[in-house]
């Protein structure tokens, strides 16, 4: 058989663990896909790279963006080349993860109620409550089945000897599995009888077992409760996540305005009158939730239904007030929840984390600042972070300022390299960073995790930042069973 | 159902088919514009689909400039671009309660008409193809809708719509070309006048079956208001306005459903129980406006009472 020009041509990264090529050879468990795609030509694969673009367009999995007043329909990258995970390396993520959110779990609870964590002395009583996503209105507030993380995507990434860190928990609305689900559709597509062959497990689950945990929180003991997804609406980037999930379980999209709070209940507005809600997945932020409690300029949200959770008469998924749990501060701390709640070693590994509110770690981060990664406590898709190994002098003086401002807001993490995988662009296959966003799911019956996830890609070269905002894009990532 | 999903089936299917009417008047005109040996002037449509102003002036009777305002143009709430951009806002959100089919199909919709090579062929190339390329689009969007949205109150709701949106356009169409004769007394009896209004609403083959004694106001008029196996006609509109409402017959909103269900059967019998003649004596004008304003009536007593917008 004779191996198109565009593998000869793959170099990987030296120093950077490389998913397709080890020792000098490829690995097994990428050989399948890489017999088959080198009976295809540049060209084939330049078409069906034009053929995925198309098949996104169509069927509408776009975002707008708004400029001079016209909306033009944007995809996000995708690239054609799946991600192959292998099935022990995903036994281990999977253990991971669970325990994870295990202990995720019980510290939001703790938190929340007696504290126990911080009379103990494992975590600091000022991380806590500077956290500007600790909410004093869930003191106390009893969630069903003690779940507050209902759906979690932890973001993984591996150095370069293969081993997978934590690189940040989201815990409050993470986004990106409808791209889990659609990007699996479009390889099957792309590739057809590829994915038998090499046994990809399916991920087509989700939906389900979403529904199935949505349905077991209702407060009312009914046969059809129900169960409403409520986004911003459609001007929000993530808007077609919010309709193919509502969709594919089959429940209501609704926006704030549909919904109404009277006596404590939640209503949406029908044809023939009102109808009590009892479920509500939110994709809407804690913040814009409940203008009579947080922001009162929100509009997105129903005046009333932070009353209507405490009553207990809604259930909201994922509970509000989760952003103390993944707080960069706080996410120091998580291996130390893991050995407190579960008397257990912690599987998954934290990236070492340094508190700039420390005086000693803080001058420690200064005088390294090249080697570093300084992030926002509370920021989230890579803005406002600074790579120290790629910012000019100028602009590191600038950031050290902003940091000693408000140095709580700040965290540094030593510059972790991110695996590597092909990509295909420009009629080669090119080294690419990646990571890995498995999405778990918790409900009465336990945590589970369907085997995928959102693989995340730095398209540009040299780029350490998978952020979609940032020019990131996405693969279709398999497990094998 | 959501009152907001509700407004957002009617108000998609009110676009689409408003974008049906534009496209087949065009298509109808432009070929009466290359078939006429007086001057042809595009005035009553862009009477009846865009309303006068500077923009609308400055076209003149230039017929390609005519049909790119009317097809493309950014600054007319109703050309098509912008009534398909709507309809497709309008659809996206309500995804999950239309079938995936027919999303893909107004999506496609879409960005057909959003691409520049329409417009490019509107100056250059053979307009009557561009047309077809869109009346396509729209057949294909009704297939879909037949063929994969279930049964259900949605449908009533879009269906509602469509009829509504229909019954207004053939009553803007014969009040506009019988308004010219006024001007123009001659049209009376000019056949080919009666034979494009019956091309433009897709009428010509009834007529023909129906009618033997060549092209009559009368018969015109008669047909496209009072014939119930025409599809354009009034009537037709406003039968089915009352069978899809029908269906949304629930005991716990029966008081809203009683008023509407009055004005609706209100408006069937005034036009059930007229035929050319009483028209006449009453007036055609008249009796047209009458019939638009019950119509639009309608429209509002929905918006006040289903749509949860009073």
């Amino acid at each position: 058989m004779q191996e198109s020009s565009y593998f000869s041509q793959y170099s990987p990264i030296k120093g950077v663990w490389d998913e397709m090529y080890g020792e000098n050879d490829i690995r097994d468990h990428y050989s399948k896909v890489i017999d088959y795609l080198s009976r295809e030509s540049a060209e084939d694969l330049s078409r069906k790279e034009e053929l995925a673009k198309r098949l996104f367009m169509s069927q509408g999995i776009t975002f707008t963006v708004y400029s001079s007043g016209e909306g033009i329909e944007k995809i996000f990258p995708f690239d054609i080349i799946p991600r192959i995970i292998t099935a022990d390396e995903w036994a281990f993520v999977e253990k991971g993860i669970k325990q994870r959110l295990n202990a995720l779990n019980l510290f939001l609870k703790d938190v929340y109620n007696n504290q126990f964590i911080v009379k103990d002395g494992i975590v600091p009583i000022d991380i806590i409550y500077s956290c500007p996503h600790f909410l004093r209105e869930m003191y106390q507030l009893q969630v069903p089945y003690d779940i507050y993380v209902h759906i979690a995507g932890i973001d993984l990434i591996r150095d370069h000897d293969g081993t997978f860190y934590v690189l940040e928990d989201n815990l409050r609305t993470p986004s990106g599995v409808s791209y889990m689900l659609e990007n699996r559709e479009i390889t099957k597509r792309l590739f057809p009888d590829l994915m038998p062959q090499c046994s990809v497990r399916s991920v087509t689950e989700y939906p389900t077992i979403l529904y199935k945990n949505l349905l077991s929180l209702s407060p009312r003991q009914i046969s059809n409760p129900t169960i409403v997804l409520l986004s911003p609406g459609i001007y929000n980037s993530a808007y077609f996540e919010h309709t193919t999930l509502a969709r594919l379980m089959g429940v209501e999209l609704v926006e704030g305005r549909d919904l109404v709070v009277k006596n404590q209940k939640v209503y949406m507005k029908t044809t023939i009158g009102l109808q009590q809600v009892d479920v509500i997945y939110r994709r809407v932020d804690d913040e814009y939730l409940d203008p009579l409690v947080f922001n009162p300029a929100s509009i997105l949200g129903v005046a009333g239904i932070m009353g209507a959770y405490r009553t207990g008469n809604v259930a909201i998924v994922n509970a509000i007030g989760n952003g103390v749990a993944d707080d960069k501060a706080v996410y120091a701390y998580v291996p130390e929840m893991i050995k407190y709640y579960l008397n257990e070693e912690p599987i998954l590994k934290n990236v070492p984390t340094y508190q700039l509110s420390n005086q000693d770690e803080r001058e420690h981060v200064f005088e390294n600042i090249n080697k570093m990664v300084v992030k926002k406590t509370n920021g989230s898709g890579g803005y406002g972070m600074l790579m120290g190994h790629a910012s000019s002098d100028e602009e590191i003086e600038d950031y050290k300022k902003e940091i000693l401002k408000d140095p709580r807001n700040f965290i540094a993490q030593p510059t972790i390299s991110l695996s590597a995988a092909p990509c295909y662009m420009q009629g080669g296959l090119h080294p690419r960073r990646i990571d890995l966003r498995p999405y778990a799911l918790c409900g009465p019956d336990g945590i589970e995790i369907v085997p995928g996830g959102l693989t995340r890609v730095a398209l540009k070269e040299g780029s350490l930042v998978v952020n979609s905002s940032q020019g990131g894009g996405s693969k279709d990532t398999w497990v094998l069973a | 159902m959501l009152s907001r999903v509700a407004a957002s089936l009617y108000w998609l299917s009110r676009y689409v088919e408003r974008s049906d009417g534009i496209l087949r008047m065009l298509k109808i005109n432009y070929a009466s514009s290359q078939d006429t040996v007086q001057e042809f002037t595009w005035e009553p449509v862009i009477r009846i689909f865009a309303g006068h102003d500077e923009e609308t002036q400055k076209l003149g009777n230039d017929s390609r400039a005519v049909m790119r305002y009317m097809v493309c143009g950014k600054n007319n709430p109703n050309s098509i671009l912008n009534i398909i951009t709507l309809a497709r806002e309008n659809a996206r959100g309500v995804q999950e309660h239309i079938t995936k089919d027919l999303w893909q199909c107004l999506n496609e919709y879409y960005h057909t008409v959003k691409d520049n090579r329409i417009d490019n062929a509107l100056k250059k190339d053979d307009p009557v193809s561009v047309l077809d390329v869109l009346i396509k689009q729209v057949m294909l969007y009704y297939g879909t809708v037949e063929i994969t949205m279930e049964r259900g109150e949605g449908r009533s709701y879009m269906n509602i719509g469509k009829y509504l949106e229909r019954g207004i356009q053939s009553v803007d169409i014969l009040d506009t070309k019988f308004g010219s004769i006024d001007d123009n007394p001659d049209l009376l009896t000019d056949t080919t006048y009666w034979k494009h209004l019956l091309l433009s609403l897709g009428g010509y083959e009834l007529y023909l079956k129906t009618y033997r004694e060549g092209f009559e106001a009368e018969n015109v008029l008669e047909q496209v208001v009072l014939n119930n196996d025409f599809p354009r006609s009034v009537i037709y509109s406003v039968n089915h306005i009352q069978r899809y409402f029908e269906r949304l017959k629930n005991d716990s909103n029966i008081d809203d459903y009683r008023e509407l269900s009055f004005y609706i059967g209100r408006l069937q019998s005034h036009i059930k129980y007229s035929s050319v003649k009483t028209i006449k004596e009453e007036g055609l004008h008249l009796f047209l406006t009458q019939i638009r304003s019950q119509l639009y009536g309608i429209g509002d007593a929905l918006n006040n009472h289903y749509f949860a917008n009073s």
